[in-house]
C-alpha cells in the first residue's frame, strides 16, 4: 500500500481518537458536575428563583412522607389480592373485592399525587406553573391514556366488523 | 583528444556490431514511461496532502478544532443526559410507578 495513504489513514485514526477523548471527557465532565439535589430538574426547567424553590422544596418534602404511606398501602393491598387470587382458576368474590379496593386506593393516590402537582404549580410564576403541571400529567397518566386508547382503538375495530 | 583513440573506437565499434532491437521496442519504451508518469500523478495529491497535514500550522489548527467540537457536543450532550437523568429521578421519587 501508498506509503502517503498509510500515513493518512493514521493521521485520521488519531484525528478520531483526539475528538472522541475531548467528547467523553467533556460529557463525563458535565455530568459528574451536576447536582445532586433531587429537585434541580425543576430549577433548570423552569428557571425557578431561590424563594420559588424554598416553597416547592417545602412541599415537596410535606408530599413525600405522605406518598410513601401510599405506596405502603398498595404494597400491602397488592399482597392483600394476591393472596385473595391464590392458585384458584376462579375469581372469587372476596377477589373482587379486594381489586375494587386495590383499584380505589390507586384512585386515591393518585388524586393525592395530582394535588400535589397542583399545589407545586402554584407555587411556580403561573406559564411556568401550566408547562410543569401539563408535563407531570403527561409523565404519570399519559401511559393510562395510550393503553385506554388503544383499547377502545382496538373495541371499535371489533365492533365494527361484526 | 588523441587521434589515436578515435580511430580505435571506431574498430572497437565496428568489432562490436549492436543487435537489432525487438520489434515495436520504441512503442513500449514510451507505454512503460506513459505509465511510469500515471502512476507518478496519482500518488502525488496523496503525498500533497501528507505534505499539508505535516505542515504545524495546519495540525495545530486541526488538534485545537478537533478538540473544541469534541468539548462543545460533549458538553451539549452531557447537559442533556443529566437533564434527562433528573427528571427521571424527581418523577420517579414523587410519582412511583406503583402510583401511575
Amino acid at each position: 500500500m501508498n506509503r502517503s495513504l498509510v500515513t493518512l489513514l493514521g493521521v485520521l485514526a488519531l484525528s478520531a481518537a483526539i475528538f472522541a477523548g475531548s467528547y467523553f471527557a467533556s460529557q463525563r465532565a458535565c455530568l459528574m458536575t451536576r447536582s445532586t439535589d433531587d429537585l434541580s430538574w425543576l430549577r433548570d426547567e423552569f428557571h425557578l428563583s431561590d424563594a420559588e424553590m424554598a416553597r416547592v422544596r417545602q412541599l415537596h418534602e410535606g408530599y413525600m412522607p405522605q406518598c410513601a404511606k401510599m405506596c405502603a398501602l398498595l404494597a400491602a393491598k397488592k399482597t392483600e389480592v394476591q393472596t385473595a387470587l391464590g392458585n384458584g382458576t376462579n375469581i372469587t368474590a372476596e377477589a373482587r373485592n379486594k381489586l375494587t379496593e386495590l383499584g380505589e386506593l390507586r384512585a386515591q393516590c393518585q388524586a393525592q399525587m395530582l394535588q400535589h402537582f397542583v399545589a407545586v404549580s402554584r407555587a411556580m410564576p403561573p406559564e411556568q406553573g401550566r408547562h410543569y403541571l401539563a408535563e407531570m400529567e403527561k409523565i404519570t397518566l399519559g401511559s393510562h391514556e395510550e393503553i385506554e386508547q388503544s383499547m377502545s382503538d382496538h373495541t371499535g375495530h371489533e365492533h365494527g366488523t361484526n | 583528444m588523441n587521434p589515436d583513440d578515435t580511430r580505435f573506437r571506431e574498430v572497437l565499434r565496428a568489432a562490436r556490431p549492436s543487435p537489432s532491437l525487438p520489434p515495436r521496442f520504441h512503442d513500449n519504451v514510451w507505454r512503460r514511461i506513459e505509465d511510469t508518469e500515471a502512476h507518478t500523478k496519482s500518488g502525488s495529491w496523496l503525498d500533497a496532502l501528507t505534505l499539508l497535514v505535516f505542515r504545524p500550522r495546519f495540525a495545530y489548527a486541526t488538534v485545537a478544532a478537533l478538540v473544541l467540537a469534541g468539548v462543545l457536543l460533549g458538553t451539549y450532550q452531557g447537559t442533556q443526559t443529566a437533564r434527562q437523568n433528573e427528571q427521571t429521578r424527581y418523577v420517579a421519587l414523587v410519582a412511583p410507578n406503583p402510583l401511575r
